[in-house]
């Protein structure tokens, strides 16, 4: 009897010791993230635009009606589906390939690895301002080097032009996001068992038939991983494109996104309650992108381990 | 027989994979080490044709201009200072809360795990404005402490998650020979499973530390003159027509160095960081 009260008094102190450690972290969550999310929902219900603040009102779920009719919104959608198109898959297929590149016994090759993170720790604006400097139309060094080379004959625009400025925003996010993936992928390739590969082989399984039987089955659920983490950085896409285009989503808005165009709604616009019904949209975009994930992902996956 | 298998003949593959490694290598220094390039040598050298790089002309006068400069100290010590705060509140809550669902099951913790990655996928956008507001209804607008606050929110999700793995693969047993021994919960914590976790702790505050100081959006939004940042105030010199190229160069060199040299010398931590995070996910 005594020995039973007394352990449920370390049981009690345990759970009120669990409660206070748990409640400064979670007070700041709430306060700084819970509370700002309730609020954009209510925002999204006003037609609120600092231009005009007398007419201030509620309009219920209108903001949302509009924007299935708004087509700077459905061209927004359409260049972000471009911009996840070549950096989603892009950076993974890259990924895999340069983490198998990279998994293979070479001098140098700690050292190689270790440089995989310059990228990832250089600052989205520092990397936007860098290929500025490598993709300007008239001093650019890659216009240098194009017409050394003998490929282009006169200094190209890139900046200028529409879709080249797009390429330029995806060759600029690969060059950042890829180097992550490409650690993830090495992590995930050293646990399999070197010893499947040599049974492999002396099986008389040739390096083509290893990299799909063997190396992209067992990197399924990690290539599933990438491809969520990397659709919700696609889709959140800001600091570059505000470098690379002078902060207008240009040129001709080629490369407002659907965030760059909440965030051009919200504040250059001043059309504060439709940047929020955009913004949400956003997030259940998000969503909705990352349950597709993994359910076709994983559904596959149980397919192909029965 | 053995000499020959000893050492590997350079066959088309392995030329090919060395050939690939150097492409890759380049890939990734390259455009960074171009932009040092533009911040020591004048502009007109490399806009010549052909360009110049004449040792000669190596200056560090931008270098001197922008670190004698007022208005670009100022967003360099908020920049240290943000960082510096957000990193320690972020790993003082952040293992607090990750201890406290890792080793007590307590009504609502495995919800709140699981809320800190939904929490990962909600575009920042998305609280601009209710965090802007927010911020000017408690006089919190353009300062250092609206910043930190705000990033702990942001941050402390991720930093719970990371500690959480680490906090599960310390064994309980040791923690219950130092309770026995006398050792209080929050001893506990302090004295065994922090020290245990070493690796993992300090590559979680690197993560923390490089998040904070490379956010612009948040920072953009939230401060005026006075709490700017380093990579606001670095976004500053390029506009839509002209830019100061030299300038931006420098800013741009001086905004990644820190977090760049930190990365490099904390290299062994941050990928077993990623690794274990890789395997656990």
């Amino acid at each position: 009897m005594a020995v039973r009260s007394g352990r449920s008094a370390i049981e009690r102190g345990d759970r009120r010791f669990a409660l206070l450690a748990a409640t400064p972290a979670a007070l700041t969550i709430a306060a700084l993230f819970v509370y700002p999310l309730g609020y954009a929902v209510v925002l999204s219900l006003y037609e609120l635009n600092d231009k005009r603040p007398a007419a201030t009102r509620v309009v219920g779920l209108a903001n949302y009606l509009q924007l299935l009719g708004d087509e700077k919104f459905l061209a927004s959608l359409a260049r972000t589906g471009v911009f996840c198109l070549f950096t989603v898959f892009g950076g993974v297929a890259l990924a895999v390939g340069l983490g198998v590149l990279l998994n293979q016994p070479f001098r140098g090759r700690l050292a190689a690895r270790v440089l995989l993170l310059v990228p990832w720790a250089v600052p989205p604006v520092v990397n936007g301002i860098m290929w500025k400097l490598v993709f300007d139309g008239s001093y650019g060094v890659a216009n240098s080097v194009l017409m050394t080379l003998g490929i282009v004959d006169h200094r190209v625009q890139w900046l200028a032009v529409p879709d080249l400025t797009m390429g330029v925003l995806v060759f600029a996010e690969l060059w950042k996001l890829t180097p992550f993936l490409t650690l993830m992928v090495i992590a995930s390739l050293q646990s399999i068992p070197a010893s499947m590969y040599r049974a492999a082989s002396i099986d008389g399984a040739g390096s083509w038939q290893r990299f799909w039987r063997m190396t992209v089955p067992n990197l399924r659920g990690t290539i599933m991983f990438l491809l969520i983490v990397q659709s919700m950085w696609s889709i959140k896409v800001f600091d570059s494109i505000y470098v690379l285009t002078g902060g207008s989503g240009g040129p001709a808005g080629a490369t407002t996104t659907v965030n760059f165009l909440a965030y051009l709604t919200t504040f250059s616009y001043l059309d504060r309650g439709y940047g929020a019904a955009m913004s949400i949209a956003i997030m259940v975009l998000v969503a909705v992108v990352t349950a597709f994930w993994v359910l076709v992902l994983g559904r596959r996956g149980k397919e192909a381990s029965r | 027989m053995s000499a020959l298998s000893g050492r590997r003949r350079w066959t088309v593959g392995r030329v090919a994979h060395r050939l690939a490694v150097a492409v890759l290598v380049l890939w990734l220094v390259a455009p960074f080490a171009w932009m040092v390039v533009y911040s020591v040598y004048p502009s007109t050298n490399l806009r010549a044709t052909p360009m110049s790089f004449d040792p000669g002309d190596l200056t560090l006068t931008e270098y001197a201009d922008l670190l004698s400069d007022p208005s670009f100290l100022l967003p360099m010590r908020n920049s240290a200072v943000v960082g510096a705060a957000t990193t320690v509140l972020c790993m003082l809550l952040g293992s607090l809360a990750a201890y406290s669902i890792s080793r007590f099951r307590f009504r609502g913790s495995q919800t709140l795990l699981l809320s800190m990655m939904t929490v990962q996928a909600i575009p920042a956008i998305v609280l601009a404005v209710p965090l802007f507001v927010l911020m000017r209804d408690f006089g919190l607008y353009d300062t250092l402490v609206g910043l930190v606050l705000t990033y702990a929110a942001f941050i402390l999700p991720l930093v719970i998650w990371m500690m959480v793995s680490f906090f599960d693969s310390i064994p309980v047993n040791l923690e219950k020979a130092a309770r026995i021994d006398g050792c209080g919960r929050l001893g506990v914590l302090r004295r065994v499973v922090l020290p245990l976790s070493g690796p993992g702790f300090a590559a979680t505050a690197i993560f923390a530390f490089i998040t904070a100081w490379s956010d612009f959006f948040l920072a953009k939004i939230l401060t005026g003159p006075d709490a700017e940042t380093l990579p606001v105030r670095t976004a500053s010199f390029q506009g839509l027509f002209a830019m100061d190229y030299t300038a931006a160069a420098t800013a741009g060199v001086i905004t990644a160095l820190p977090v760049l040299a930190l990365a490099l010398v904390a290299q062994r931590w941050i990928v077993q960081g990623i690794t274990e995070g890789a395997v656990k996910g």
